[in-house]
């Protein structure tokens, strides 16, 4: 027997949902599908893939305040954002939950982010396992799975009429009321397969390939558009700015790339990574090489946005499967 | 102490500004909140992010010395919008502080070794605590020879303590100029040429060297051709970063953060270094 809610019962729970919280969903923004929150039920898009930009985007905004500056009476007070009002995000995949845990790593390393800690922590996750794949996807190679409930409260699998449920966590409990759960005889659908991307030992070949000419060469063609780092859910690099209007000031974090020519120019002029094939190697090796090193896992959940949405079609997958050749002396 | 929220500054307000140079002032800060000013300590060569509200914040190295209980310094070149905007400020006004952040130079290691500080331009402003904590302690050091190095004799940082460094014991003074002025007689030379010239010895010596990128290259060459071993040169890694909590993820080189693992690093480890800037 497994636990079951009716597709009716699940729309009643969303509904009742929006009264007490924000609720976060894919909804339909022109041709993309985004996680926005939602006043209706109605508005939430149920038959999606993936979304066009991962959940990160509400743990992380792509901008955010981080304090405020008043100035009065000559004297300066700083007044930091808080995060007040509890959210629940409907709809999550398992790779994003994945690379949410990815995110966790740094943002709540001590000393945690102050901003980010609070999102997590006035934030339930409800994820929504996967049927069917695209051709980007390989998250199986990437420590998660289409059907996986790691890093979730709730994960919700649909079956005809319904979805089988699995409260995973006691922020999941007290989000979903037992009573709107039964027990049923209802089998999960199969998970669907995925290609397998060699990902085993890719730390070591990173760092065998690094001086290779082959970051130089692919990085050719790279435009430095940065749309890898903004639609990767483990991607966390950030800018720090002010913004004023007037009488009051704004200090404000915002997403940041290593693939811009400005990522590591210091004032002055002198930039350490002046190339574009040592930015596109910082990509790669900050996530298959020194992320595993700091954190003890890869920065990439298989998600295959980037590959998707890279205009010149660089693409992870064929970088990890290129790597392992790379480096290797050849035998004489 | 510890901040709750790492990113949020705390307040200080500019006790004084001192021009160093035509492009450098010295900037005496005061923290305002009494509790965290006495708990706030530091060691020479660690660094501090300084906002100029409306404008941002940038890292600097602290020119002071905790031990002196004079307050933070820092000395900062307008070179960049945050410098600008610093460099209109008067005493009086609130700005930000967090940290302190880093590294420092490991003094304690270098006890009984004789010490060569050998500073380019603004570069020299992180070295000046450690020659203040050897003057304040001078007993437990060796030889002390200090090398600053300007693009002219007016851009010479902390050139009104210069008579009080050259005249303590055991210690001495060189300073040298990329060109000179009519008013100049002292050395005309690159600061590597005079670390060539002046064949320091590595004898139970540590050398430390800050400056742009190029006179740091030449001036390790010049000290591996007089033996230096890489454990014996110590410099500093400047990069770009936005947090100083190995967060925002801007200043790796490879996988060391210099904001975290560094910004003092001994040639050694840099040689170790996957990625090599």
């Amino acid at each position: 027997m497994t636990q079951f809610i009716s597709k009716k019962d699940l729309l009643s729970w969303l509904s009742q949902l929006l009264e007490d919280r924000y609720l976060v969903a894919p909804t339909k923004v022109d041709e993309l599908t985004l996680f926005r929150q939602v006043d209706r039920v109605d508005d939430i898009v149920f038959d999606f893939d993936n979304t066009t930009l991962s959940p990160k985007e509400w743990f992380f905004p792509p901008s955010e305040t981080l304090f405020y500056v008043e100035r009065k009476d000559g004297g300066v007070e700083l007044i930091p954002a808080t995060i007040e009002r509890e959210t629940a995000i409907f709809g999550i995949r398992p790779c994003d939950a994945r690379g949410m845990a990815m995110n966790d790593y740094p943002f709540l390393a001590e000393p945690a982010d102050a901003l980010y800690r609070q999102h997590r922590d006035k934030t339930t996750l409800v994820g929504l396992a996967c049927l069917t794949t695209r051709p980007e996807c390989f998250c199986t190679s990437m420590g998660s799975g289409p059907h996986d409930p790691a890093n979730l409260d709730i994960l919700l699998t649909e079956v005809a009429d319904g979805y089988i449920v699995q409260v995973l966590t006691d922020k999941g409990k007290a989000l979903l009321p037992d009573k709107l759960i039964t027990a049923a005889d209802v089998s999960p659908p199969p998970v669907p397969a995925l290609s397998d991307v060699p990902s085993g030992d890719i730390s070591e070949k990173m760092r065998r390939a690094f001086d290779d000419p082959f970051w130089d060469r692919l990085a050719d063609r790279c435009i430095h558009c940065n749309i890898c780092s903004y639609v990767c859910p483990t991607c966390y690099c950030f800018d720090v700015r002010d913004y004023t209007d007037k009488e009051r000031i704004e200090r404000v974090r915002s997403w940041e790339s290593c693939q811009s020519p400005g990522f590591t120019r210091i004032a002055g002029g002198y930039d350490p990574r002046p190339t574009k094939g040592s930015r596109l190697r910082q990509r790669f090796a900050h996530k298959l090489l020194y992320f595993p090193e700091q954190f003890g896992a890869l920065a990439c959940v298989g998600c295959g946005r980037c590959v998707r949405a890279c205009p010149v079609n660089i693409d992870i997958r064929e970088i990890i499967q290129d790597v392992q050749q790379l480096g290797v002396k050849s035998e004489a | 102490m510890k901040p709750e929220n790492p990113l949020l500054p705390y307040l200080a307000t500019l006790q004084d500004v001192i021009d160093l140079t035509p492009d450098v002032k010295l900037f005496k800060l005061k923290l305002n909140d009494p509790d965290i000013r006495d708990s706030f300590d530091y060691k020479p060569g660690q660094f501090i992010f300084v906002s100029a509200f409306g404008v941002g914040e940038a890292p600097f190295g602290l020119t002071s010395v905790a031990h002196r209980k004079a307050g933070l310094e820092v000395a900062i070149r307008q070179v960049g919008t945050v410098t600008a905007a610093l460099h209109q400020l008067e005493p009086g006004a609130i700005v930000g502080v967090r940290g302190t952040f880093g590294n420092h130079f490991p003094l304690d290691e270098y006890k009984g070794k004789n010490i060569f500080i050998i500073g380019g331009g603004i570069g020299f402003a992180p070295l000046r605590p450690i020659i203040l904590t050897i003057l304040d302690n001078r007993d437990d050091y060796g030889d002390l020879l200090i090398i600053n190095g300007a693009r002219s004799p007016q851009d010479l940082v902390f050139a009104p303590e210069f008579d009080t460094w050259a005249a303590a014991p055991r210690t001495k003074l060189e300073l040298t100029v990329d060109a000179g002025d009519e008013k100049w007689t002292g050395t005309v030379a690159l600061v590597p040429t005079v670390v060539s010239e002046l064949k320091l010895s590595p004898e139970n010596a540590i050398a430390i060297t800050c400056g742009p990128p190029i006179m740091i290259h030449f001036t390790l060459i010049e000290l591996r051709k007089l033996g230096f071993a890489d454990n014996q040169i110590i410099t500093t890694l400047e990069g770009k970063m936005k947090c100083g909590l190995g967060k925002c993820a801007r200043c790796n080189v490879g996988d060391k953060y210099i904001c975290q693992d560094g910004p003092v690093f001994s040639m050694e480890q840099i040689s170790e270094l996957i990625e090599q800037f």
